[in-house]
């Protein structure tokens, strides 16, 4: 059986092409810079040096990797849950509002993120929005101190990643066969057994998109730990920024970069490996 | 049944709530007075009468636009083509492609930039909108080829057979079977990657040239000396445009069905 | 289908055809310069000005350092980057024959250590890094050296500047110490200063400092006596000090990049800001002190004899310039902040 080439080449070397200019190159660029050294006239220089991946072994550098983990799987596990269920209805309506309602979802994603955070900081301030209800309903006395702790970054974080678990699921559950669903009903299993045996490993591809396109930004984003977090901790996203324009170390900051790089791909190849079913199209 | 449809309605609106609650704080900001403070100190139409009057500022949405329009159709195209590979064909180096794929995702923002804007310094090309545009479709690329990709993957793979049995080529495939059911992958991977496009500060700062402002850096380079509401007053006439252009869309379409 | 393919072509030549002719690129700190000045140096000397703005000096420093030839004709690095950027080759060299308005400028300003006989820069805004405090919780005199903000009845209250060298530099002068100093000994001891006072810092901020000042979510710090002086307008208690010990004089000063494209339009715009009337324009706006002597003169009474904004000499003799320091110095600093940042 003859394999009809032209669509197979033209689309293979328009990918190709593209990638490897705009994003091998660099990246390659990248991980070089990371095994030189710097000086006071050059940003770049030789000698060819490792020293800048052992200096991550530091633990003020571990302790960056590490609270920047935890944060980002906190702000992933808040997102698949807000997310999921959401995700979920909005795909399972029939009426033509649907896609309305999706719409809904992405318009206040295109207004700056930046004056969002700020209207986020208006709202949990000392004085702020939730404060002035809570007090004058009476709820509590004492503002409650959330802006410029944890709290108020995670907020951020799930307030400015969540479309990005909510699209992918919303794709893949749209195509859940409605047959399947009513088998299983027929044979006996009550709501909860059918999400968790039929409903959630069908969705498992959505929601693998989903965690990857929140967790990744939410390990490197830097200005809400700034803004929100008042700047008190430094997660890897800061800490590559200020490699980079404060210390002007450019090859530690593309080590640092390159070491997230591949802990994070380890860490998706680990999940995929373990979740992985029947064979399908995927390494 | 009742029930159900109520929680799930209050949930459905909880959410919505989470997402809009900020927006609206926004636009009443726009009004005002303070030009500093993040508290309400009365009402103003002071900062939308600046809005108007400054051109600088629309012009900037217009580059925004359009620089988010174009890149992100060229990076559903190519995304489109990434994933139909992946899926379909085995090749040298798929791994790679997967690698760099996921690199992309991965990357921290300000590496990309500098990375990008060394990159353009060697080969000498000016910056500037191509440059600009290049840099965005790049770091969009990904997020639709993951969108498409995990459709692709529910797809019946008979459908593929059959249709090869019936004499189609892969281009036929391509506009017959994928495209139409696959557009809503696509859609989505093209709204993700218009709303990364619009918001992108990093790999922008790097690779913008002087003679072209587009509004988040605009906007981003203002946290200095102190963000005006009449950033707030522009994002508020933007969003209510973006809302009626929708609402008219869909009762559009309510009177075609 | 074809139609968007067509649409968008058209959408692509349209914004990528820009006229390139008699222009200027202006790359500075956002909202310096008013749009009325810029408006009328574009109508005397029909030269288009391209406004584009950064938000820290590094960016600036980044962009032209990876890429010398970005385009940008006049630029305006604060004062320890004019120094960096001179000995690394980035600045032009001013020939003041052609900026005939040189001397309107502020000689207290003029023969800096991070420039020399000013060869590359001309100061156009300055100001000083000193202490604020909101009066409604603490006296006005309750802070009068950077000592006073490590007392314990300040935990949790402080507004920090999220910047090494301003920390580093109320570190330094706390113990006595010159903002210069590139001892490593030294460095260490203001670090482990710092250290003591991290319990008190409730938000490190550079960036969000006038309305948090205004809102009240810190009660006293550090801050640019600019910040504390738009932070009075909207909140009368916010009070401005100049620490006993010492403090920084910042400068923003304009320059023309090495590699300019528009040199000579650079020398038109430069000599054109430097007009007092135009100074004084742009020192209004921006709401920052301006550099240009006959300038300051043209000022209303309330702000030019406001000493928290035009110190007086006697003020000024405590301040010092900010010199870019060695490789080294900049890791250490660096290193150190990162590990105050993290909870020492």
């Amino acid at each position: 059986m003859k394999q009809d080439s032209s669509f197979r080449s033209f689309s293979l070397s328009l990918v190709w092409i593209w990638l490897v200019l705009f994003a091998l190159l660099p990246f390659a660029l990248v991980f070089v810079a990371g095994f030189l050294s710097h000086d006071n006239d050059q940003l770049l220089s030789l000698p060819v040096t490792l020293a800048n991946f052992f200096q991550l072994h530091h633990s003020l550098y571990l302790r960056i990797f590490e609270k920047s983990l935890w944060m980002a799987g906190l702000s992933t596990l808040v997102c698949l849950l807000l997310g999921y269920p959401f995700a979920y209805a909005i795909a399972r309506i029939q009426s033509p509002i649907k896609h309305f309602l999706i719409l809904l979802v992405i318009i206040p994603f295109w207004t700056s993120s930046l004056i969002r955070s700020y209207s986020l900081i208006a709202i949990v301030k000392t004085k702020g929005l939730l404060n002035t209800l809570l007090i004058s309903l009476g709820i509590i006395s004492h503002p409650l101190p959330i802006l410029f702790t944890n709290t108020a970054v995670l907020i951020g974080l799930v307030y400015n990643l969540l479309p990005f678990m909510i699209l992918p699921i919303l794709t893949n559950v749209e195509q859940l066969d409605n047959q399947l669903i009513d088998a299983a009903r027929d044979l006996g299993a009550n709501r909860f057994t059918t999400l968790l045996r039929i409903i959630l490993p069908l969705t498992m591809p959505g929601i693998l998109a989903g965690c990857i396109l929140v967790f990744l930004p939410a390990m490197t984003i830097f200005y809400i730990p700034d803004i929100l977090g008042g700047a008190k901790s430094v997660l890897v996203g800061n800490l590559i920024q200020d490699q980079f324009l404060i210390a002007q170390n450019w090859p530690f900051g593309s080590a640092i970069s390159v070491v997230l790089t591949i802990l994070l791909a380890l860490l998706i190849l680990i999940y995929w490996r373990s979740t992985r079913g029947e064979e399908q199209e995927w390494p | 049944m009742k029930l159900k449809n109520i929680s799930v309605a209050s949930y459905l609106t909880l959410i919505y709530l989470f997402f809009y609650i900020p927006i609206g704080v926004l636009i009443i900001y726009s009004f005002n007075q303070a030009q500093y403070s993040l508290l309400w100190h009365g009402f103003s139409w002071r900062w939308y009468q600046e809005l108007f009057a400054d051109q600088s500022l629309w012009l900037a949405v217009w580059h925004s636009l359009v620089l988010g329009i174009l890149s992100s159709s060229l990076a559903t195209m190519v995304g489109l083509f990434a994933a139909v590979c992946l899926y379909r064909y085995r090749f040298f180096g798929r791994q790679l492609l997967y690698g760099v794929l996921f690199i992309l995702i991965l990357s921290p923002e300000i590496v990309m930039g500098i990375a990008l804007l060394i990159l353009f310094s060697l080969i000498k090309m000016p910056l500037g909108f191509i440059s600009l545009l290049m840099a965005h479709t790049t770091f969009c690329i990904p997020f639709v080829a993951v969108t498409a990709y995990s459709r692709l993957v529910s797809v019946d793979k008979y459908i593929f057979e059959a249709a090869k049995d019936l004499g189609a080529n892969d281009w036929m495939t391509l506009t017959s079977i994928i495209l139409p059911l696959l557009w809503p992958a696509l859609l989505a991977g093209w709204l993700l990657s218009f709303t990364l496009s619009i918001d992108d500060v990093m790999i922008s700062y790097f690779v913008v040239g002087p003679e072209f402002e587009i509004l988040p850096l605009k906007i981003y380079s203002m946290v200095r000396v102190g963000i005006k509401p009449e950033i707030n007053a522009l994002c508020t006439v933007l969003f209510f445009i973006t809302l009626s252009c929708i609402v008219m869309y869909q009762l559009l379409l309510r009177k075609k069905t | 289908m074809k139609k968007y393919f067509f649409l968008l072509f058209g959408l692509f030549f349209c914004v990528s055809a820009q006229a390139a002719d008699n222009i200027l690129n202006l790359y500075s700190w956002s909202d310096v310069i008013p749009q009325s000045v810029i408006q009328q140096f574009e109508k005397e000397t029909g030269i288009k000005v391209h406004y584009s703005t950064y938000d820290r000096n590094e960016v600036l420093y980044a962009k032209l350092r990876a890429n010398s030839r970005v385009g940008y004709d006049v630029i305006e690095p604060s004062s320890y980057f004019v120094d960096k950027m001179r000995k690394q080759g980035m600045l032009e060299a001013l020939d003041k024959s052609k900026i005939s308005n040189w001397h309107f400028l502020n000689p207290v300003l003029l023969n800096p250590p991070y420039d020399p006989k000013n060869i590359y820069s001309i100061p156009y805004f300055w100001g000083v890094t000193g202490m604020f405090v909101n009066t409604h919780y603490h006296p006005a005199n309750s802070i009068k050296k950077w000592a006073d903000l490590w007392s314990d009845k300040y935990k949790d209250q402080l507004l920090f500047l999220d910047d090494a060298r301003e920390a580093f530099s109320v570190g330094l002068l706390s113990l006595g110490y010159k903002i210069n100093d590139e001892n490593p000994a030294h460095i260490q001891q203001a670090f482990l200063q710092l250290k003591k006072i991290l319990p008190n810092v409730k938000v490190f901020s550079s960036d969000t400092t006038v309305s948090i000042m205004i809102d009240e979510d810190a009660a006293l710090g550090l801050s640019w006596n600019c910040d504390a002086e738009r932070a009075k307008r909207e909140n009368p208690q916010i009070s401005f000090v100049y620490p006993q010990e010492g403090f920084v004089i910042w400068v923003d000063s304009f320059a023309i990049a090495k590699d300019a494209p528009h040199k000579e339009n650079a020398y038109q715009f430069l000599n054109f800001l430097l007009r007092p009337e135009i100074a004084k324009q742009a020192s209004l706006y921006s709401t920052y002190a301006t550099g240009n002597l006959a300038a300051q003169k043209l000022l209303p009474e309330n702000i030019k004899n406001d000493p928290r904004i035009y110190p007086t000499a006697a003020y000024l003799r405590k301040g010092s310039f900010q010199t870019d320091p060695s490789e080294a110095t900049l890791a250490l600093y660096e290193k150190y902040w990162e590990e105050l940042k993290m909870g020492g």
